[in-house]
């Protein structure tokens, strides 16, 4: 790739992300999954650990936070292509220049950036609602934490998005799909508490690693090694980006051939 | 006795038509996913944050409040899509045209739901049982039987009155996503009433479930049927009264459609 072709592939990601931002910004279903639901979440787990709350008001923000980072990528990634058919735009979308990967990157970062709010407006409610005294134990390891967090969710969601639109079958799982990654990745409540044979799965989650990094450095808590907190949780999460990156290139390989060569895209 | 039975099959065809309409549930895998796996999630989700907070000795209060909870699944998202759906699929201009019975129209939306919220609240309440652990041996099947009728009833009354609100609101999925997250936190299913503010517990009496949920905690731990009764009457009070205020709104609403004209943009 030479560099007037990155160029226009970033013009290309920086529009889409802006056009993007603006409409998830005024759906209101987005609203509700990205912003409130988590509060209310959030609320919900300061009431029941009324006693423990303002020890661990940081988990419990990070913990609702990443609820809502989780389910505004499902259900926006999953909508990605899918929701192009539905307004009658995937084939144009698939017939211009710029590849169809680079497109859904802009839509996608978009969602996962819109998704962090929760974690602001936590954190906000928190400390005005409840005056809990905040505050995060290692900077600049949950600034490193986050970032590495945004690279996994939007690879992941460079996943999701062909892999729904390739498969109509597991549409109907998207709401099933919400709570399991709550619980397996260790969200709000160590993953100790689950059976034993759950732990591969968990491992094989992104979500689960950047929940471990995040509280880690957040609040000291949730590190399987103590002896080095993060540096697993890093390595995982920059290995699971890089898995994502290859799976979704084939990915939407398989969604242009449906598009150009069966012609079947459209129609499912 | 002709307008009886004319009511009658109004009532049982709109029950049966409107749930078919929501035809995508009637896929198996869709069914499955919004009706088992969705429901025995968010009880395991919920069960977990609590037991971490305060102890695995109080799994059978998260698991038997979340349980209950299911029934807002038919009796919020079901109903109110039943009956705000005839507004997007624009078969609302036909309804307020006929000359059927606004009630039995109106609460046939919601029957069928109510059967499916029972079913949804005993598979719950058979996945605490068998996955939590929670002991349902000093249960009174009868009291059981009647606190689990009158609490998906009463939280379909609330359903109904949504869907009356979701004939003149601009989004179906934020009322409804909003009312389901609002009795979740409130209701009781996951956090004891005492723990919350005075004003806000009193706003918890104010919604359906909450004495559902207290009820059948109580059953569970062997109360009687009598012993329950009083919260029982109270749910079903509620329900009423959410029932009459979302038929008293369907009414209005198709009043001031007509009088403006404006069937579909209210």
């Amino acid at each position: 790739m030479n560099r007037s072709t990155l160029r226009a592939y970033l013009r290309v990601v920086a529009t889409v992300f802006l056009l993007h931002l603006k409409m998830q910004a005024v759906d209101l279903f987005v609203v509700f999954t990205v912003l409130i639901q988590p509060l209310l979440i959030a609320l919900l787990a300061i009431y029941i650990q009324r006693d423990k709350a303002p020890d661990i008001a940081i988990y419990l923000i990070v913990g609702s936070g990443m609820t809502g980072l989780w389910s505004g990528l499902l259900f926006t990634s999953s909508f990605a292509i899918r929701g192009e058919r539905w307004y009658g735009t995937l084939e144009m979308l698939v017939g211009t220049p710029t590849p169809l990967g680079v497109v859904m990157i802009g839509k996608v970062l978009a969602s996962v950036l819109l998704s962090l709010s929760s974690m602001v407006v936590g954190y906000l409610m928190a400390a005005a609602l409840f005056r809990f005294t905040l505050y995060i134990m290692d900077l600049p390891g949950f600034l490193i934490s986050l970032a590495l967090t945004l690279l996994a969710f939007v690879t992941f969601g460079l996943v999701i998005a062909p892999f729904f639109a390739l498969s109509p079958a597991v549409e109907g799982w998207v709401n099933a799909l919400e709570f399991p990654v709550y619980v397996l990745g260790g969200f709000l409540f160590p993953i100790l508490m689950l059976p034993g044979w759950s732990t591969p799965l968990s491992y094989m989650l992104s979500p689960y690693w950047a929940a471990q990094a995040l509280h880690a450095t957040s609040s000291g808590s949730g590190s399987v090694y103590p002896n080095f907190p993060v540096a697993l949780d890093w390595a995982m999460l920059l290995l699971f980006s890089a898995i994502y990156i290859f799976l979704s290139g084939r990915l939407f390989g398989m969604v242009l051939r449906r598009a150009k060569i069966d012609a079947t895209l459209g129609l499912q | 006795m002709q307008g009886l039975i004319a009511n009658l099959r109004i009532f049982l065809s709109g029950a049966v038509l409107s749930y078919v309409a929501l035809f995508r549930w009637f896929e198996p895998i869709r069914y499955v996913a919004s009706k088992i796996i969705l429901p025995l999630n968010q009880i395991l989700f919920f069960t977990l944050l609590g037991t971490f907070a305060t102890g695995p000795q109080t799994a059978s209060f998260y698991a038997i409040g979340n349980a209950l909870q299911v029934a807002a699944i038919s009796g919020i998202y079901g109903v109110t899509m039943s009956v705000g759906g005839e507004r997007w699929e624009g078969t609302l201009i036909y309804l307020f045209g006929s000359p059927a019975n606004r009630f039995f129209l109106f609460f046939g939306r919601a029957f069928v739901h109510i059967v499916d919220g029972i079913l949804g609240v005993v598979m719950g309440l058979a996945w605490a049982a068998l996955l939590l652990g929670v002991d349902l041996s000093q249960a009174d099947p009868l009291a059981m039987a009647l606190v689990i009728l009158i609490t998906t009833a009463s939280t379909c009354g609330l359903g109904l009155l949504m869907g009356a609100v979701s004939l003149v609101a601009l989004d179906t999925f934020f009322v409804n996503n909003m009312v389901y997250f609002l009795l979740l936190v409130f209701s009781g299913a996951n956090v004891p009433l005492q723990n919350f503010p005075e004003a806000v517990r009193t706003f918890s009496y104010m919604l359906p479930l909450t004495r559902g949920i207290l009820a059948t905690r109580q059953i569970v731990a062997g109360a009687s049927l009598a012993e329950v009764a009083p919260s029982l009457l109270g749910e079903a009070f509620i329900g009423a009264l959410y029932l009459a205020l979302g038929y008293s709104l369907f009414k209005s609403f198709e009043y001031f459609a007509k009088r403006r004209g404006r069937l579909e943009a209210m």
